[in-house]
């Protein structure tokens, strides 16, 4: 058996991890461990230099196995992984231990944080002594992709793949595309017509000969991996049985109910009116009151269910501006009316922004802010002889009085909120949602509009909430991900699978009743479990059932794990 | 000086390996007794695992999941639930308190969660004082 020749590299993260973990003492320390030949700290292990050292000690050293002690394995194994390889060893010869998500930036006490960092590294040495070496694999693409949602950004993703040379399947709930994008008037900045984005898009789409659209369709079940998905569709009455080779999904938002919020009357008073109601009218060019008379006095209130942690803590990003397009739209529609934005914060951020902000506080408009930590302003009918419908009381913060706004008509900018339906949808083609139920990137900066899951995307609303323009960005840019993996025709996928150790193997078939993929079969002539490596997702669940040890989970075998805990616990902790 | 517990947490790669590198992120602060054993699925928590930390000395064993109907591999966390209950009277039978093992769900969202468990898993732990399986096992070794 070959020697085992372990390198064992503990990062700095600059001072992120340094500050609270003694990495030199822990460097010393792994450096007198069996088979450790090698024990190094350094400031950024991910830095170029960083990785070349591991190379270059892989070569001088012939370090056959090796150790990062630094981040989440869930940002920098790969990376590490690659340096491997290019030293010419087997990727899977690695091992990462986390002393910066799970030690350094959650404890502050120096020595325990040093005492537990060695404890992983330690349990990380000890893993990698029995890592194996696995063979790629690599599996063809089909070119076809599934786009679930037909708003602008699955238009945009789905004519980008498209005038590509690629199939695409375009999957839209509803009866039509467009999204909610098809029921606004105005964009902002530019006050250009939204139809003018959308129309061509549809159009384009609905006459794409590479573009199939199934209308009123959702996706139940989506079978496979990257590569090599499978779905079937109920589309108007008929079976379709699709396969493509990515997804992107693009299922975007749900806005948020007003009538949550007691104090606003959303459906008891009849002219307190959501933004997209304002929109519908704006559309149709026929502001009027619910009794059908022109509203005199026009208040919008802002963030309704954004920034507010009993609803939702983040913001919108896009109410600010809405409502500012509005007062732009509502001044030339009603010159005559008093136009009142009743605002917790202006945000103008994006190109053109601040300058439209600027340009609609010149057009006899009166700017209001309420206390969004405070009580939230309360609408409530005028009395008779009033001479306006409603009375908007709050605390006025910049003057620091408490006023009462007269209005005919109320707008609430509502807030985005993830689609109803994002929890379905997730469980359909296997990613996950963050705590708001948006969709959570694989990495939020340099990785936006991937997932977790190989072969799925995420782009648009789905995502959280944004506007037209970096929804699109977005639905682009998951579309170039596609596009490359299209061009070199193949992809790696993990080959940490489930194997059948066959002289061991009692034939019980536990392991067929556990798998969830169905990917385990019985060789009756053997009298032996035989697994289909294409069909295992390598989750280990038949590994813990196994009674004779005979089914290992690859890459997270017994031993492995088991030589892990011994690590954790080894004697040479006590030490420090 | 005061017990400090070690307790070995395996987390699942998905939900709660995440939402343990989300406290951390977020800076959360929580006790270091915590020594976290990634695999990709609850499910593939084998009993032997647990056993397998009492005996090398663990004070205290942390299972988490993906909250139920969550489980990126469909139903491992609920495997692992069984397999939880089935070890919990094993451990009873063992003269083990059970109370040393405790399984929870905690998303990729839960940093914060997560952070909370620690701190009140150190605690129980604490309070149950340090476990013997290791001291007594030696007298076969």
């Amino acid at each position: 058996m070959e020697e085992k020749r372990i390198g064992v590299y503990v990062c700095w993260c600059g001072t992120n991890i340094a500050k609270m973990v003694d990495v030199e003492a822990v460097a010393a320390k792994i450096a007198k461990l069996p088979n450790v030949v090698i024990a190094k700290d350094y400031k950024y292990m991910c830095s170029d230099p960083g990785q070349e050292m591991i190379v270059k000690d892989i070569k001088e050293h012939k370090l056959n196995r090796v150790v990062v002690s630094a981040c989440s394995p869930r940002i920098h194994e790969l990376t590490f992984r690659k340096a491997l390889e290019n030293a010419g060893l087997n990727q899977y010869m690695f091992e990462m231990a986390n002393i910066r998500e799970q030690v350094s930036w959650v404890h502050d006490n120096r020595e325990e944080a040093t005492i537990k960092a060695l404890d992983l590294v330690k349990g990380a040495v000890n893993r990698v002594n029995f890592h194996e070496a696995l063979d790629k694999r690599s599996v063809d693409i089909n070119p076809a992709t599934m786009v679930i949602g037909g708003g602008v950004t699955g238009l945009s993703a789905a004519l980008e793949l498209a005038d590509a040379g690629n199939k695409v399947y375009l999957v839209e709930k509803t009866g039509n595309l467009g999204g909610h994008v098809a029921n606004i008037d105005l964009t902002f900045p530019g006050l250009n017509s939204a139809a003018e984005v959308l129309e061509p898009l549809i159009y384009k789409v609905n006459n794409h000969p590479e573009v199939e659209v199934y209308l009123n369709t959702t996706i139940d079940e989506v079978f496979g991996y990257v590569g090599n998905f499978e779905s079937t569709i109920k589309s108007g009455g008929k079976e379709y049985e699709l396969k493509f080779g990515n997804i992107i999904v693009a299922t975007g938002l749900t806005p948020f109910d007003p009538g949550k919020i007691s104090s606003y009357n959303y459906e008891k008073l009849p002219d307190v009116i959501t933004s997209l109601e304002l929109e519908k009218m704006l559309k149709e060019g026929n502001v009027v009151k619910k009794d059908g008379s022109e509203p005199k006095k026009i208040a919008i209130i802002h963030c309704v269910g954004s920034r507010n942690a009993d609803y939702h803590e983040y913001c919108s990003r896009v109410c600010c501006l809405s409502a500012l397009k509005f007062s732009n739209q509502l001044r030339s529609a009603l010159p005559e009316t008093n136009l009142f934005q009743i605002y917790a914060d202006m945000r103008a951020f994006g190109k053109g922004c601040e300058e439209f902000y600027a340009s609609t506080s010149k057009k006899d408009v009166m700017f209001l802010m309420y206390d969004q930590q405070g009580d939230l302003p309360r609408i409530s009918k005028a009395e008779e002889d009033a001479g306006y419908e409603m009375g908007i009381e709050f605390y006025e913060k910049l003057s620091g009085e408490d006023i009462i706004v007269p209005a005919d008509m109320v707008v609430l900018m509502v807030a985005m909120e993830a689609h109803e339906e994002a929890k379905e949808v997730a469980h359909a083609v296997g990613i996950s949602l963050c705590g708001n139920e948006f969709y959570i990137e694989r990495h939020p900066k340099l990785d936006p509009v991937a997932t977790t899951t190989d072969g799925v995307y995420i782009a648009g609303t789905c995502q959280g909430p944004k506007d037209i323009p970096d929804s699109v960005s977005q639905a682009k840019a998951a579309a170039a991900r596609i596009l490359a993996s299209i061009a070199r025709g193949t992809v790696e996928v993990e080959v940490t699978t489930a194997v059948v150790n066959e002289d061991v193997c009692c034939g019980c078939q536990t392991c067929i009743k556990v798998c969830p993929y169905t990917a385990i079969s019985f060789d009756e002539e053997k009298n032996v479990s035989v697994v289909n490596e294409i069909l295992c997702k390598g989750c280990g669940t038949c590994g813990s059932a196994c009674p004779t040890g005979a089914i290992r989970a690859r890459h997270f075998t017994d031993e492995q794990i088991l030589s892990q805990i011994e690590g954790l616990f080894s004697k040479e902790m006590q030490e420090v | 000086m005061e017990f400090e517990p070690k307790i070995v947490s395996f987390l699942c790669n998905w939900c709660s390996y995440t939402g343990a590198d989300l406290a951390g992120t977020s800076r959360m602060k929580y006790a270091s007794n915590i020594r976290v054993v990634r695999v990709m699925c609850s499910g593939r928590v084998d009993p032997t695992f647990v056993l397998k930390s009492f005996r090398e000395g663990a004070d205290g064993v942390l299972i988490c999941g993906c909250h139920p109907g969550d489980c990126h591999y469909h139903e491992g966390n609920y495997k692992c639930l069984r397999r939880y209950h089935f070890l919990k009277k094993y451990m009873a039978q063992m003269g083990l308190n059970p109370d040393r093992l405790k399984l929870a769900w905690i998303s990729a969202s839960e940093g914060k969660e997560f952070a909370q468990l620690a701190d009140e898993m150190a605690e129980t732990i604490k309070s149950l004082g340090p476990c013997k399986v290791k001291e007594e096992m030696e007298i076969f070794d």
